[in-house]
């Protein structure tokens, strides 16, 4: 029998239904086994057992009455750091907000808690989600569960670990530039980037607003599915969410047409790239189409995604003034021109580098040559994808064009950092859905495929991946740790 | 090219304190940074691409109402005659 800390999410809930265990018994399960991992992969900056336990004795309670227990009963979840959870602290992995603690639930946490789900604890990020590695996190970099001397990917490299090392059924992240598919395919996970506007960001701490989207990672396709229908949906408290239909699994499918971008094979590894080839020839296999296509804006797409989202992150990031968040320094007498910036001294590293690129591309004199410039590549690569998309169900590459790598092998050049996401940024400028599916390794270093889909064709993307998934079996959880 | 001077002016618009280190190694690394995105120059400028991706009209927008939160939850600087406390400033 497989191992309780082992159950996918739709099995944790089969089980709970039929009485095999109880809430407080799996809840146990998993805080043994965070126990056991979490100091070789240190996933978390902060842990909720109490809570944890107190959930699942609720939920126990509910099923001993009979009463209805929600979609998600007993799935553990972790939280990247970056949405709020009322009551429990929220730090974005900065020390600007090492004492914050929200008043308030984002919409999405409102959502898993009212279907039953049990909040773990908050899991690490690369500081304000800016960051491929989680070596950015003002906390601790968090250790790839397949082998610790690599970077989980980032910036929810927390998530994507904890979920691989079996420290929670699930997790959720968030994605600006591919920080939920890069540690999915590093760490050998499902993760889902939705259509820009699918999940409310209401809660979610801003980096690049019109850029982010929170996402759920997995260790299957079923398990996404299952998130992603109850954090989908339009909210209030977002004016950028919209309704859009749940997404159905296994689906009655039509076979698809698949496009392989010819730029992002080229631009890859070569192992990477064998393993794109052999997902290409299992679609075919099973009957889908598959053609190579070009995509003739690409080219521009990491520059102008650096200008918007430091030109975005400048603006958000202007809140942090320790007057409404921050630390908590004595009432004194502060000189108006220096105590902002004395403050403001403890971003990290990255996230100074990020504040100063947006100063620069907003200031006048350059904002027509860098910002509008970035905002127009934006509308024409979204016209260029949209376009193919009335040819081809789905577009697909690699995820990561590389492997992932060891730790300190790219933080003093931030240059060779953000080229790292040259081929997740496509998603997140076109406001598309993308998701990172496991197909392989090399090395004992995890692969994934990325696909993308025209804006709310979800059940298009879910549709491949699971069929694909059927197909290929990858390992989905190390057996080293 | 960033000169220093240029990185002091980008941190005090951008009301950043730079340590010495940062003061020493940003130059080089913002220049870069730069030098790639001027890859966006050779995009034409043209005005009759929308820019904006997504419309809302007013009607979509939802109504200004304040509802407080818990008071004994908000984290700091806490109140005097139901205001924020803030820094004094000279």
């Amino acid at each position: 029998m497989t191992k309780l800390d082992d159950l996918l999410a739709y099995e944790v809930v089969e089980g709970l239904t039929e009485g095999h265990f109880t809430a407080e018994e799996y809840v146990i399960s998993i805080l043994k086994r965070i126990e056991e991992v979490e100091p070789k992969v240190h996933s978390f900056i902060t842990l909720d057992t109490e809570g944890a336990l107190s959930s699942a004795k609720i939920i126990d309670k509910k099923i001993r009455e009979k009463e209805d227990i929600g979609q998600l009963a007993g799935v553990t979840v972790g939280i990247k750091d970056n949405i709020s959870t009322q009551g429990i602290r929220t730090t974005c992995a900065s020390k600007i907000l090492e004492n914050y603690v929200p008043t308030y639930d984002a919409a999405v946490i409102r959502n898993l808690k009212e279907n039953g789900a049990i909040l773990l604890g908050k899991l690490n990020l690369d500081e304000f989600g800016m960051g491929s590695t989680t070596e950015y996190s003002r906390y601790h970099p968090t250790h790839n569960p397949w082998n610790l001397d690599y970077v989980p990917g980032g910036s929810s490299g927390g998530s994507g670990a904890a979920v691989a090392a079996g420290e929670c059924t699930v997790a959720l992240g968030s994605d600006t530039g591919g920080s939920i598919r890069c540690p999915s395919s590093f760490c050998s996970v499902v993760g889902l980037k939705p259509t820009y506007g699918r999940v409310s960001r209401s809660g979610l701490i801003s980096y690049a607003n019109s850029l982010e989207q929170i996402g759920p990672i997995c260790r299957s396709v079923k398990d996404l599915v299952m998130i992603l229908n109850i954090i989908s949906g339009k909210d209030a408290m977002d004016n950028t969410s919209m309704p859009s239909s749940p997404i159905t699994v296994p689906n009655k499918s039509n076979k698809l047409n698949v496009a392989v971008i010819k730029e992002l094979i080229t631009g890859s590894d070569q192992e990477v790239a064998k393993s794109v080839f052999s997902a290409t020839e299992k679609f075919q296999e099973i009957g889908f189409s598959c053609e190579e296509v070009s995509i003739k804006n690409l080219h521009y797409a990491l520059p102008s995604y650096y200008t918007l989202a430091s030109a975005e992150a400048s603006s958000n990031l202007a809140r942090y003034d320790n007057i409404r968040y921050g630390f908590d320094y004595p009432i004194g007498e502060y000189k108006w021109d220096t105590y902002f910036s004395n403050v403001r001294e403890n971003f990290g590293e990255e996230v100074k580098r990020r504040i100063l690129i947006g100063s620069y591309v907003l200031s006048s004199g350059y904002y027509g040559k860098y910002y509008l410039k970035a905002r127009r590549l934006r509308s024409l690569l979204r016209l260029e994808l949209l376009t193919l998309f009335k040819k081809y169900d789905l577009l697909i590459g690699p995820t990561m064009p590389i492997l992932p790598f060891k730790f300190g092998e790219k933080i003093d050049d931030p240059i060779k950092m953000y080229l790292v996401d040259v081929n997740t940024v496509i998603a997140n400028l076109a406001g598309i859905p993308a998701i990172s599916l496991p197909i392989g390794f090399s090395n004992g270093l995890p692969i994934g495929l990325q696909i993308m889909a025209a804006p709310f064709e979800e059940q298009k993307l879910i549709d491949a991946s699971y069929e694909l998934e059927k197909v290929i079996h990858i390992q989905r959880r190390p057996n080293s740790i | 090219m960033i000169s220093k001077e240029d990185l002091e002016h980008l941190a005090q618009i951008s009301r950043i304190n730079l340590t010495e280190n940062e003061l020493e190694k940003f130059p080089k690394q913002l220049d870069k940074t730069i030098e790639y995105i001027d890859i966006l120059e050779e995009l034409a400028s043209d005005d009759s691409v929308n820019l904006d991706l997504q419309e809302l009209t007013f009607e979509e927008l939802r109504m200004d109402e304040i509802s407080m939160s818990d008071d004994k939850q908000l984290n700091k600087n806490i109140t005097e005659d139901g205001f924020l406390r803030g820094p004094k400033m000279k």
